[in-house]
């Protein structure tokens, strides 16, 4: 087989998805015209499918920081920090990190998949040991190969399972860190955060928390899952993504340990890339700035995904295991996720349709994203599209 | 294949019987007998994410924890069975 043969297989399983008349990985969103509104095929389409929980991709306060940053400083950094130097911005974005997580350390990385692979690598090594949720996003998979450290998988969201593995470990506890998610991005779930920080004191692990998808969305202030849970003090190491809640671009690492701050010297993946452009820091210092000051988008986003998810429960569909903004529901088997999740951009609502191997359960599901930006009508809408799913 | 492994093999071949039961499973050799030999990918057309998932129930079993970076080498049962058994040996 040459190099280029395994790519048959690939070319197979695309035709596969593109035979219901639109191949899911491959639509075009001709216009954005709102954070919950674009174009799709001549259609216009709501966007339910997009991790903007907050809705800010619009905001004009994040626009006009965005647009006076690029005619201040230009389109792009050229370069990487290490090379290059930091922008003022760089360096103002992780001190407001640090201040949001009351912690002395932030670092700011390019894409949050750039970020967990820089946290992961510079913070572990050969002869190291990492416990690793098995749900875990690919980025948390990646870095945690790429570190040459011994990586043992626990059951997803499974307290016993960890503890178990933890107890297994004996001497070797001493160099092992803790990787979960605050939700997770399929199901919509959380993670039991409070049960994991008590068993990382008791065995005397390091804890690292991925709170990409809960940032702005879980905790009084929206720091994510541990703070909603109470144990944001025991997470040695929150890392997160500027690319849903804050609606821009980039990955962050803030942490109470003052290593953080060498991690950019040993950090290949933020090294060797570019750091973010001076447009793309702009507008995420804004949208944090307004994730702190509106806790109002938090209260809409949560009514509005209360809503959708007990109107698709009682439409009998089967659900995610908690309400949360992403609302994934469960198809029964493959070909019928596939034409559901056609028939719903037809009539006008795009979803993320997300099949196996990338899904817990070998499932399929259609997963809906909830943003502080859908109007009351707008989810009416979806509610009513997957009511003419299940008489069709 | 000695008898240690012979025996590992048996339980890991119940232990998949029973996870593709679980888990509703739709493959070619659901219904017929898995062997030390049968592969795990190819013949019961698993995705790795089963695959790995199978992975955690074995290692609660044996009470082992097998680093992820040795399941690329895990084709069949017999395979898994060696790494079960150099585990237990730990």
């Amino acid at each position: 087989m040459s190099l280029l043969d395994k790519f048959a297989a690939v070319k197979e399983t695309k035709n596969a998805l593109g035979c219901t008349g639109q191949d899911p990985t491959a639509v075009v969103f001709d216009t954005i015209d709102t954070a919950t509104l674009g174009t799709v095929n001549g259609r216009k389409t709501i966007l339910a499918g997009t991790n903007n929980y907050l809705g800010l991709t619009f905001d004009p306060a994040c626009i006009a920081a965005g647009v006076e940053a690029l005619e201040t400083f230009g389109s792009g950094t050229t370069g990487s920090r290490m090379a290059n130097g930091s922008y003022a911005a760089h360096i103002a974005l992780e001190r407001e990190l640090a201040d949001f997580y009351q912690c002395p350390n932030a670092g700011v990385f390019s894409t949050g998949y750039a970020a967990n692979l820089g946290v992961l690598t510079a913070l572990l090594g050969s002869g190291d040991v990492v416990l690793l949720d098995s749900d875990a996003h690919a980025s948390l998979y990646d870095g945690c190969r790429m570190s040459g450290a011994d990586v043992f998988r626990f059951k997803h969201n499974d307290v016993q399972s960890l503890e178990k593995r933890l107890k297994r470990l004996e001497t070797r506890a001493n160099r092992c860190l803790i990787v979960t998610e605050g939700m997770y991005s399929v199901l919509g779930d959380c993670a039991p955060l409070a049960e994991i920080s008590e068993l990382k004191q008791r065995f005397g692990v390091l804890l690292l928390v991925d709170e990409a998808h809960s940032l702005g969305v879980y905790g009084e202030h929206g720091r994510g899952v541990a703070e909603a849970q109470g144990v944001l003090d025991q997470v040695d190491f929150t890392v997160g993504t500027f690319s849903k809640s804050l609606g821009a671009m980039g990955g962050f690492c803030a942490s109470r340990h003052e290593v953080l701050g060498l991690f950019r010297y040993v950090s290949r993946p933020f090294i060797f890339t570019a750091s973010p452009s001076p447009s793309v820091i702009a507008t995420t210092r804004e949208a944090l700035r307004q994730l702190r000051s509106r806790p109002e988008l938090r209260n809409t986003l949560w009514a509005s995904a209360r809503r959708l998810y007990s109107s698709l429960q009682g439409l009998g569909y089967e659900l995610g295991p908690e309400v949360s903004p992403v609302i994934a529901v469960r198809f029964r088997d493959r070909d019928t996720a596939l034409s559901s999740w056609y028939q719903l951009l037809k009539s006008g609502v795009y979803v993320n349709l997300m099949l196996p191997p990338a899904t817990p359960g070998g499932a399929s599901f259609l997963r809906c994203s909830v943003s502080a930006a859908h109007t009351d009508e707008q989810i009416s809408t979806i509610i009513e599209k997957f009511t003419e799913l299940k008489v069709t | 294949m000695n008898s240690s492994t012979e025996s590992i093999s048996d339980q890991l071949a119940e232990l998949l019987t029973q996870y593709l039961k679980q888990n509703w499973v739709k493959s070619p050799l659901s219904n017929k007998l898995i062997t030390a030999s049968t592969n795990m990918v190819t013949e019961l057309q698993l995705d790795s994410f089963q695959v790995m998932e199978y992975m955690l129930e074995v290692e609660d079993h044996f009470d082992i924890t097998v680093d992820l970076e040795s399941l690329s080498n895990i084709h069949t049962i017999e395979d898994l069975a060696g790494v079960v058994a150099a585990a237990h040996q730990e």
